[in-house]
């Protein structure tokens, strides 16, 4: 017996040629309705991230059949997708809308790869974004990319761990200076616990300078004068120089390990304080219960805080302009996109509207997170020059750690990124440096 | 030339063709373009904009003191390594060059981290380097302990971690030359080392004055592969010292990896390829000429 649907129905039988043009026509008809094929690039995450990404794309589908937008996406490992970019970017092959880190906005901005979106948004969507979300994707006064979420980075601790060496947390919400912090460290020390984790095996560069950029702006200083684009002085600066030895002597003094094995010494119950981002609260959490507590980052003077994280870009040559800032939209769109991602990855949610949908953010640590990012957390330095700059402060920081001369360090690595911006920038430099 | 040798040699050409395809598609063309690109100051991001900036690109790098250094880095682990891993390879292939089942064994053996991937083995070699750390040491300090060494910290000590990136490299890619030194020792003569038995030679003797000569081509070949292998290191510095510390482990790749992706700078990135090209092609040219000269 033939399954029913292989069966062909008799009139067909009888005129091939009629059933053949049907098929033919059927499939025409189809592809007319769905004539716009939006190609979106994502890096590959946690696959929980990934999965929430393909069903946002499928509930865009299904809410723009009508129009008959089709989101095409493709996933790439995330530790060669800035090569994959680079390369499309090279063949002119960038898809219609792709996602990139945060600091990598400037670069694609600066030779014209991406639509600007500021007339797409309105002055209410503006508002409802997380002022760290639009510094992370503004260059040069104009915005060209958005995140659906944004990251923290604090200092937890162990309630019990502090105890039984005799220090005492700061009131909730607020933070050590650098002092205290130091002292603490002490006596943990002195107690026989090892103070604090600062995962220093991060194999990526960018953990350095998201993690402890924060130290330099705290002592007043910064990685490099954007407008100008100048980093001659600026790593060796007074402020800087200061943060960054004080940052030494956690290594020196031996509070922090150098080359740790493991990867979260503090959730094992062996450290006393972890440096570390959001992605941590969930585990710690879990393991600690009532005993973690958070504090922001230690401060050498100003408190700063870090954010920045993966954010949604238009290529600038997109034939797709509509769809595209559609699928902008919906995936940055607290209930299609935010919400849904936030869920699967556990970061901070770009939207104000979409904290409503997270209760934890009314306590501690995820209130610790908002706030931060609200009032003292910056964006990592919006530069074309920044793929170098933060390569050459990640390797100036491991030697460092490991008992390198600061300020010889910080030369060395400033000098490495002036050459490269030098030779690019020869005229914008020059004027620069003339008094 | 016979009509016959005429006709034959024109239809060679469409013998060749797919072959010469290939090689002007994937070889020649490429080539082509990165000259042109190597004197312009192309933008990886944007390649339409590209300027000709003459023989600028080349003269910076000579200057550039990074890339003077990733070169000489570079050039000193190419004479860490191809002598030793040469020597070493030869001295386990006469080692293993045997042909009882069980050698076939520890030919597998030495044989194994040549097929293991690099990346794989860059972190287990980490570990085994890894100096003390809240009580766990790497096996490589505890056994130099043994002997009454101090930890050391193989792979952030600027004196060591190229020597110690070399030991590793070593010990990776030492099978595969011992396989060529074994191939080329079934080509020596049997009845050339039997009449230097009978005359009386000894196994030293037999090594020098009949093994080693007949091996002369599989030397050159495994001296000047070596060397290529090592001119282009880039994996294990990458992932395990990260070119650190203090650059002591920065290569010649690597810089070229940098500057085409970090600095997005395609031009100079294609200078620095064809100037490595021309040294590698330089080496390898000297090394044949020099043996060869012994030769004659």
């Amino acid at each position: 017996m033939t399954p029913c649907f292989l069966k062909i129905p008799d009139g067909l039988k009888r005129y091939p040629l009629v059933g053949i043009v049907c098929w033919l026509a059927a499939l025409v008809g189809a592809h007319a309705a769905q004539d716009v094929r939006l190609r979106v690039w994502s890096h590959q995450g946690q696959e929980a991230e990934n999965h929430a990404v393909r069903e946002i794309a499928e509930a865009f589908n299904a809410a723009h059949r009508d129009r008959g937008w089709t989101v095409e996406l493709s996933f790439f490992p995330d530790f060669q997708y800035t090569e994959k970019l680079a390369v499309a970017a090279a063949a002119r092959d960038l898809p219609d809308v792709f996602d990139l880190d945060g600091p990598l906005v400037a670069r694609f901005a600066d030779v014209g790869l991406l639509k600007p979106l500021d007339e797409f948004l309105s002055d209410a969507e503006r508002a409802d974004f997380l002022p760290t979300i639009l510094a992370q994707g503004t260059v040069d006064g104009r915005l060209y990319a958005l995140g659906s979420f944004d990251s923290a980075l604090v200092l937890y601790y162990d309630r019990e761990l502090l105890a039984r060496a005799g220090v005492t947390p700061p009131v909730e919400g607020q933070g050590w200076s650098w002092d205290e912090f130091v002292k603490a460290c002490e006596k943990l020390k002195t107690a026989g616990i090892e103070p604090v984790a600062l995962h220093m095996n991060e194999s990526a560069d960018e953990w350095f300078t998201y993690a402890f950029s924060p130290v330099v702006w705290s002592a007043g200083g910064r990685l490099i004068a954007q407008d100008i684009a100048r980093v001659r002085g600026e790593l060796t600066s007074e402020a800087a120089v200061r943060g960054v030895r004080a940052w030494q002597e956690l290594f020196a003094r031996g509070f922090a390990a150098t080359d740790p094995v493991e990867p979260d010494p503090f959730g094992q119950g062996r450290v006393a304080m972890d440096w570390s981002g959001h992605w941590m609260a969930r585990g710690h959490l879990a393991t600690k219960g009532d005993r973690l507590g958070v504090m922001p980052l230690p401060s050498l003077g100003t408190p700063a805080a870090a954010c920045g994280s993966w954010c949604w870009a238009i290529s600038a040559e997109t034939k797709q302009q509509e769809a595209a800032v559609a699928w902008l939209r919906w995936v940055t769109e607290a209930e299609t996109g935010v919400v849904p991602l936030v869920r699967a990855n556990g970061a901070v949610p770009a939207r104000r509207a979409a904290f409503a949908h997270f209760p934890e953010y009314e306590q501690m640590p995820y209130a610790l997170f908002r706030a931060q990012l609200e009032t003292s957390a910056r964006p990592r330095p919006r530069t074309p020059f920044y793929a170098m700059l933060t390569h050459r402060f990640a390797a100036a920081l491991r030697d460092i750690s490991r008992g390198a001369d600061v300020e010889s360090r910080l030369r060395k690595a400033e000098e490495a990124v002036q050459r490269v911006i030098d030779r690019k920038r020869p005229t914008k430099t020059a004027e620069a440096s003339r008094p | 030339m016979t009509a016959w040798e005429k006709q034959a040699s024109r239809r060679a050409i469409w013998f060749l063709l797919p072959a010469l395809g290939m090689l002007a598609v994937f070889v020649a063309w490429p080539l082509i373009r990165a000259a042109w690109w190597s004197v312009t100051d192309a933008d990886l991001l944007a390649t339409d904009d590209a300027h000709w900036i003459g023989a600028e690109n080349y003269s910076d790098l000579l200057r550039d003191p990074r890339f003077r250094h990733a070169f000489l880095n570079t050039a000193l682990f190419a004479i860490l390594i191809v002598p030793l891993q040469t020597l070493l390879a030869m001295v386990l292939a006469l080692w293993v060059n045997r042909p009882e089942p069980a050698w076939r064994w520890l030919r597998t053996v030495f044989f194994l981290p040549v097929v293991v991937s690099l990346p794989v083995l860059a972190v287990v070699w980490t570990l085994l380097y890894q100096p003390e750390q809240a009580g766990e040491t790497g096996l490589i300090n505890r056994l130099t302990s043994v002997f009454g060494f101090a930890d050391r910290a193989w792979l952030r000590d600027p004196s060591l971690a190229l020597p110690a990136l070399a030991a590793m490299s070593i010990w990776q890619g030492v099978g595969l030359q011992m396989m060529v030194f074994l191939a080329g020792l079934q080509g020596v003569s049997r009845e050339q080392l039997e009449a230097a038995q009978l005359d009386g030679a000894s196994a030293w003797q037999r090594l020098v004055h009949v093994v080693i000569p007949s091996l002369r081509n599989t030397i050159v070949f495994v001296v000047t592969v070596t060397t290529i292998l090592a001119f282009r290191l880039f994996v294990q510095p990458y992932l395990m010292t990260r070119g650190g510390p203090d650059d002591r482990t920065l290569s010649l790749v690597q810089y070229m990896y940098e500057t085409t992706f970090l600095n997005l700078e395609l031009g100079r990135t294609c200078a620095a390829a064809l100037l490595f090209l021309t040294w590698v092609g330089f080496l390898t040219w000297l090394q044949r000429t020099l043996f060869n000269e012994e030769k004659s």
